[in-house]
C-alpha cells in the first residue's frame, strides 16, 4: 500500500473514532470537560464557553475569576456556532486539530532529525518506526483521544508545539517562529522550547545549505522574530479586548497559581497546604526548577536538539503548575520518535506500570474523595505523586538512553559493556 | 366551619400616622395558623436634620448618629434575622418584606462620596464601627462580601439635599444572631427596655422564635418644601410558637399531656380509656403576654404621645368575637378600629399591663393575605466538585403578571457559569429575562453579583438554573468547622409591578444555602511539603546526575567498593587512618 493511502486510511480512522465518540455519546464531551485530569482552569472548554459568553455579551471575560485562556481564542470560537446547541463545528475543529498535529508529527519523523543530526548520527539509526506508526501512536493514544473529546484547548497548544518542531526540523524558520510564538502565547511555558528548537533549526539550515552562516546573527534574527511575533499577538489581543488586563488573568494565573483546582500535577496540593508566608518563595523555587532543565539539557545534549525539545515537553507534563493528561499525551507521542533508544532504557516496565496504575486509580481515588466521601484529599494526591514519578522515570530513563547512545558513537569499544557514571 | 372575615390588615395602613410625633412605639399581635403568633414591635424616633447636624440629639441615639456622620451615611438599613417565614401557612410577610433581612446579618447603605474608592473606604469604616456597636461580625464584610446593587434596592428617603450617593450592600449569612446583638439594639431606644413594649423583649424568648428579624432603618424624610427630619425606625418581628413559649423556663422539655387532657377521636375502633387517637384541636389556644414573654408590659414609655394615633401602643388583630381580658391596675384605653378586627390599647403609666386571651372555640377567622410571589432556592447535584442552583418562583395570582428583580450575591469560591443560566416559565417558551446585570467574581477579591429583571405571567412557575463549580481553598482559608460547609447568602427579590403603595418596596428573600466545599487534609502540611519535594528531588536529581557526570566503562575505574560491604568499610578505615597520620605529622 502506498504511503499516501496508508495515511488517508489512518487519518480517516482517527477522525471516524473521534466523530463517533462525539455523536454516539453526546454527553461525553461535557463529562470529560469536567474531569480535573483532562481540563485544568487554564484549558477547560467549559471555562472557554463562559469566557465566550461574556465576550459576546460585552462583559470583559478577564474581569473575573473564571476565564484564564488566551484572548485570541475568543474571536476564533465566536465564529463557530454556539457549542451548547450546535456542537458539530467545534467537534470538527478539534478533530482537525488532532489530525494536523499528527501530520506535523509525521513531518518530524520524515525529517529523520530524531536519529541523525548535523553533529551526531546514532549507531542504531536504522532502528526506527515509520511515520505512519508514530502518527498512529499519537492519534490512537487514549490520552489524545480523551483530550480531543473533552475539547480542551491544550490540544491547540500541542498542535502548535508539534508544528514548531516539524518546521524547525525542516529548517523553515518563518513558520517555526510563528508556530512557537502561538504556542507560547497560548500556554506561556512552550517559550522554553525556543533554544533547543533554534539549535535544531540552525543545524538543519546548515546541513541543507552546506554553508555555515553566523550562529550569532541567526540567533539574533530568530529571537527578534519571536519577540516580534509574540509582541504582535499580545498587541492584537490588547486591541481586541480593549485593555492589557488579560495579562494578569492569563499569564498571571499561570505564574501565581491563585486557582487551586486539583489536577495531575504537583503544584496544587503543595500550595493548598503551604504556609502563607512561604507561598511566594516556593512559587519562585518551583518556577526556577521548571526553567532549570532547559539550559542543562540544551548544553549537555547539544548534538540532539530534537531530543531535548521532546524531553522538555515531558518535563512540562510533570512540573508545570497546571498540567493535564494532554501534556502527557504530547510527550508520550514524541517518545516513539526515539525508538532506537528503547533497547537501552532500563525501567520501561516500572514506568509503564506506574503510569497505568495512576491512570486507572486516579479517577477512582478522585471519586472516593469528592463524591463518595470515603477517602480524603490524600488519596488523589498520592495518585498524582505516582503519576509524576512515573513520567519523570520515563524522562530520566530516556535521557540515560540518549547519553548511552552518544557514548556508543564516541567510544565504540564500550558498546554492550557496563558503564559507570563518574 | 370557620367563616372568614374579609379583612386585610396592612402595616402600611397604620404606619404613616406614626410619623408625626418625635417618638412612638407600637406592638401588633396577630395570631397565625398552627398555634403561631406574629408579634411586630416598631419604634420610631425622629430628629430634625438641623439638630442632627449640630449633634443635638433627643430621641435619636447619639452613638449611632455619630457613626453615620463619620461615615457620610445618608440612609442605613441593618438586619439581623433567624429562621424562615413560612409563607404557605402564614401568608404575606409583615411590612411586605421591607423590614426583613436574609438569614444572618444584612446591611445596605447609601454613602455620600466623591468616587467609588472613597465610598468603599467609608463603607469599611461604617461596617467596622457598627460591628463594635452591635457586637456582630460586621467587620467581616470586606470587598468579597460587598456588592453594589443596581436594580434591587431603591432609597426610601428623600435625598434631594445630597449628591454622589453610592449604594453598598453586604451580607453575613453565617452570622448567628443572638442576645449580644439584642442588648445594644435595646440600648438605642429612649426607654431602653425598661418601660413600654420594649420591656417584653428578652433574649431567651426572642431567639427561641420560629422566625425573627431585627431591623434598624435610618431614613431622611422631607415634608413638601419644608424641614427634613431623620427618621430612625427599629423593628422586631417574630413568630412565636405559642405552645413552645408557654413552657416554663425551668422545665423546658416537652412532655406528653395526660390522657385526660387530650381530645380523642372516638370513632376509631381501638379507642379505649388507655388508647387514644388525638384529633387536631379546633379551639384557638389561650395565651397571655406574661405566658409568652415571661413578664407583662411594664407600663407605657413616658415619651410616647398621650393622645391620638400614637397613643395606641398595643394592638391585636383578631376577629371581634375573640375574648380579650386586660389585666392591669392602671388606667388604659381601648380603641376598636377596622370594623373591630383591630383592638388597640393605650398603656397605663407606671403599672403592669397584660393581655389575656383564653382558649376559645371560634366561628370566624381572619383572612391571611396571599403573598404576591413565593420563592425557593436550592442546590442540585452531588459531590464536592460542581453543582447547580435552582430557584423556583411561583406567581399564585390568576390575573396579574408580576415583574421583579432577582439578586444573587455569591461568594467567590462558588464559581457560577453564566452561560448555563436558563430561565423557563412553565408552559411558555419565551424567555422571562428582561434585563441582566452580571459582575463576575475575582478570586479572593470580589464576589459574584447577579441581578435579573424578570416577568412571570399569572399562575405560573418560573425556574432559574445555573451551574457552578466549587473552588478548593488554601488550607488557612477554611474555618475551623470546614466540613460543615459555607453559607451562601439568600437571594433577594424585589417586586417592581405590582408596585407597593409606599416607598418601602415589596421584598422577599429565599433561605440561605449551605455549600460543602472539598477539603484538603488539614493535618499534614509538613507531609505534603516533604512528599512533593521528594518527588521533585527525585526527578531533578536523576536528570542532573546524568547531565553533569561522564560515562566510563565499568572496568576502567578502580572501585573502592570492590568486595562489597567489607571492601567499603576497609576503604573508610584506610581513609581515616591516613587522615590521622597526616594530623600527627602536622603537630
Amino acid at each position: 500500500m502506498a504511503i499516501d493511502q496508508q495515511k488517508a486510511l489512518l487519518f480517516g480512522a482517527a477522525a471516524a473514532v473521534r466523530l463517533l465518540l462525539f455523536t454516539a455519546f453526546p454527553s461525553l464531551p461535557t463529562l470529560l470537560a469536567g474531569r480535573v485530569e483532562v481540563s485544568t482552569p487554564v484549558t477547560s472548554f467549559k471555562r472557554l464557553q463562559e469566557g465566550l459568553f461574556l465576550y459576546t455579551h460585552n462583559v470583559s471575560p478577564y474581569d473575573g475569576g473564571v476565564y484564564h485562556q488566551a484572548p485570541l481564542l475568543l474571536p476564533l470560537f465566536s465564529l463557530l456556532p454556539n457549542p451548547s446547541y450546535y456542537p458539530f463545528a467545534t467537534n470538527l475543529l478539534f478533530t482537525a486539530v488532532d489530525l494536523l498535529g499528527a501530520s506535523a508529527l509525521m513531518q518530524i519523523v520524515e525529517s529523520g532529525q530524531s536519529v541523525t543530526t548535523r553533529l551526531f548520527s546514532s549507531s542504531r539509526k536504522d532502528m526506527r518506526w515509520s511515520s505512519i506508526a508514530v502518527a498512529a501512536s499519537f492519534l490512537f493514544n487514549p490520552f489524545t483521544v480523551v483530550t480531543c473529546v473533552a475539547r480542551s484547548t491544550s490540544a491547540l497548544t500541542n498542535l502548535f508545539i508539534l508544528t514548531a518542531m516539524a518546521k524547525a526540523s525542516q529548517g523553515a524558520s518563518f513558520t517555526f517562529i510563528f508556530a512557537l510564538s502561538i504556542a507560547s502565547y497560548l500556554s506561556m511555558h512552550p517559550i522554553l522550547l525556543f533554544p533547543p528548537l533554534l539549535l535544531l533549526c540552525y543545524d538543519v539550515r546548515v546541513t541543507k545549505t552546506k554553508s555555515s552562516s553566523s550562529p550569532l546573527a541567526f540567533t539574533f534574527y530568530h529571537t527578534m522574530g519571536l519577540v516580534d511575533a509574540i509582541g504582535g499577538l499580545l498587541s492584537l489581543s490588547a486591541f481586541l479586548t480593549g485593555s492589557w488586563e488579560f495579562l494578569s488573568a492569563t499569564y498571571g494565573v499561570r505564574l501565581l497559581l491563585p486557582d487551586l483546582t486539583p489536577n495531575v500535577g504537583l503544584w496544587w496540593y503543595f500550595f493548598t497546604e503551604m504556609f502563607d508566608s512561604f507561598r511566594e518563595f516556593f512559587l519562585g523555587v518551583f518556577w526556577l526548577h521548571v526553567a532549570s532543565y532547559m539550559p542543562g539539557l540544551t548544553i549537555r545534549l547539544r548534538k540532539q536538539p530534537l531530543f531535548v525539545a521532546a524531553t522538555l515537553t515531558g518535563i512540562f507534563a510533570v512540573f508545570t503548575p497546571y498540567p493535564s493528561i494532554a501534556d502527557a499525551a504530547l510527550y508520550l507521542s514524541l517518545v516513539p520518535l526515539f525508538r532506537h533508544l528503547f533497547p537501552m532504557m532500563r525501567y520501561t516496565f516500572l514506568a509503564a506500570s506506574t503510569i497505568l496504575y495512576a491512570t486507572f486509580l486516579g479517577p477512582a481515588f478522585y471519586y472516593l474523595w469528592i463524591y463518595a466521601g470515603s477517602g480524603n484529599a490524600n488519596f488523589f494526591y498520592a495518585i498524582t505523586l505516582v503519576w509524576s514519578l512515573g513520567l519523570s522515570v520515563v524522562v530520566g530513563d530516556s535521557i540515560y538512553a540518549a547519553l548511552r547512545d552518544e557514548l556508543d558513537v564516541e567510544r565504540p569499544e564500550l558498546r554492550g559493556k557496563d558503564v559507570k557514571r563518574i | 366551619m370557620l367563616s372568614f372575615l374579609a379583612l386585610l390588615l396592612l402595616h402600611a395602613l397604620i404606619a404613616p400616622a406614626l410619623a408625626a410625633s418625635d417618638y412612638s412605639e407600637r406592638l401588633l399581635l396577630r395570631p397565625l395558623p398552627q398555634n403561631a403568633l406574629l408579634a411586630s414591635f416598631n419604634f420610631r424616633s425622629n430628629e430634625s436634620s438641623t439638630a442632627f447636624e449640630q449633634q443635638n440629639f433627643r430621641y435619636f441615639p447619639r452613638s449611632l448618629a455619630q457613626i453615620l456622620q463619620h461615615a457620610g451615611t445618608k440612609e442605613l438599613h441593618l438586619r439581623f434575622s433567624l429562621g424562615r417565614w413560612d409563607a404557605e401557612s402564614w401568608g404575606q410577610r409583615p411590612w411586605n418584606g421591607a423590614r426583613e433581612g436574609g438569614t444572618g446579618v444584612e446591611l445596605w447603605a447609601w454613602v455620600e462620596a466623591q468616587d467609588q474608592e472613597e465610598a468603599f473606604a467609608r463603607w469599611l469604616s461604617l461596617t467596622n464601627t457598627l460591628s463594635g456597636l452591635f457586637c456582630a461580625s460586621l467587620n467581616f464584610i470586606d470587598a468579597t462580601k460587598t456588592i453594589r446593587p443596581v436594580m434591587t434596592f431603591q432609597p426610601e428617603g428623600d435625598h434631594q439635599n445630597s449628591s454622589h450617593l453610592h449604594l453598598l450592600h453586604g451580607t453575613l449569612p453565617h452570622e448567628v444572631v443572638c442576645t449580644e446583638n439584642l442588648t445594644p439594639f435595646l440600648k438605642l431606644l429612649p426607654c431602653k427596655g425598661k418601660a413600654g413594649i420594649s420591656s417584653l423583649l428578652d433574649g431567651h424568648k426572642l431567639f427561641d422564635a420560629s422566625w425573627q428579624t431585627m431591623a434598624i432603618d435610618v431614613v431622611p424624610v422631607c415634608a413638601e418644601g419644608g424641614e427634613c427630619v431623620l427618621e430612625m425606625e427599629q423593628t422586631v418581628d417574630m413568630v412565636l410558637d405559642i405552645d413552645r413559649s408557654k413552657r416554663p423556663r425551668d422545665n423546658p422539655i416537652p412532655r406528653p399531656l395526660p390522657i385526660e387532657e387530650i381530645e380523642c377521636d372516638t370513632s376509631k375502633p381501638y379507642n379505649a380509656h388507655d388508647t387514644c387517637y388525638p384529633i387536631h384541636k379546633t379551639t384557638e389556644p389561650g395565651f397571655s403576654l406574661a405566658d409568652l414573654y415571661g413578664r407583662p408590659i411594664k407600663g407605657a414609655c413616658p415619651l410616647t404621645d398621650d393622645e391620638g394615633e400614637g397613643a395606641n401602643t398595643v394592638c391585636i388583630n383578631t376577629p371581634p368575637e375573640r375574648t380579650i381580658d386586660i389585666k392591669t391596675d392602671g388606667a388604659y384605653v381601648e380603641n376598636k378600629l377596622q370594623s373591630d378586627t383591630l383592638r388597640c390599647y393605650k398603656l397605663p403609666t407606671g403599672s403592669d399591663f397584660d393581655l389575656v386571651l383564653p382558649e376559645q372555640q371560634m366561628t370566624t377567622g381572619l383572612v391571611h393575605q396571599e403573598p404576591p410571589l413565593s420563592a425557593a432556592r436550592h442546590i442540585n447535584g452531588h459531590g464536592q466538585e460542581h453543582g447547580s442552583v435552582q430557584a423556583v418562583i411561583k406567581n399564585p395570582s390568576p390575573t396579574d403578571s408580576v415583574e421583579f428583580v432577582y439578586l444573587e450575591s455569591l461568594p467567590w469560591f462558588m464559581k457560577p457559569y453564566i452561560h448555563t443560566l436558563r430561565a423557563r416559565v412553565s408552559g411558555s417558551s419565551e424567555s422571562p429575562i428582561k434585563e441582566t446585570y452580571y459582575r463576575p467574581a475575582v478570586d479572593r477579591a470580589r464576589g459574584t453579583h447577579l441581578e435579573l429583571r424578570m416577568v412571570i405571567p399569572p399562575s405560573s412557575t418560573l425556574t432559574v438554573t445555573y451551574d457552578f463549580e466549587k473552588a478548593i481553598l488554601r488550607y488557612t482559608e477554611y474555618p475551623p468547622d470546614a466540613n460543615r460547609g459555607f453559607d451562601v447568602a439568600p437571594a433577594v427579590i424585589r417586586l417592581i409591578s405590582p408596585a407597593s403603595a409606599d416607598n418601602k418596596g415589596i421584598y422577599l428573600r429565599t433561605t440561605s444555602l449551605l455549600l460543602p466545599l472539598p477539603t484538603p487534609d488539614f493535618s499534614m502540611p509538613y507531609n505534603v511539603i516533604i512528599l512533593t519535594s521528594t518527588v521533585m528531588a527525585l526527578g531533578f536529581g536523576n536528570i542532573f546526575n546524568l547531565l553533569v557526570r561522564r560515562f566510563v566503562g565499568a572496568d576502567e575505574v578502580p572501585t573502592l567498593g570492590a568486595g562489597g560491604l567489607k571492601g567499603l568499610i576497609r576503604g573508610r578505615v584506610e581513609r581515616l587512618r591516613a587522615r590521622f597520620a597526616a594530623k600527627r605529622k602536622a603537630t
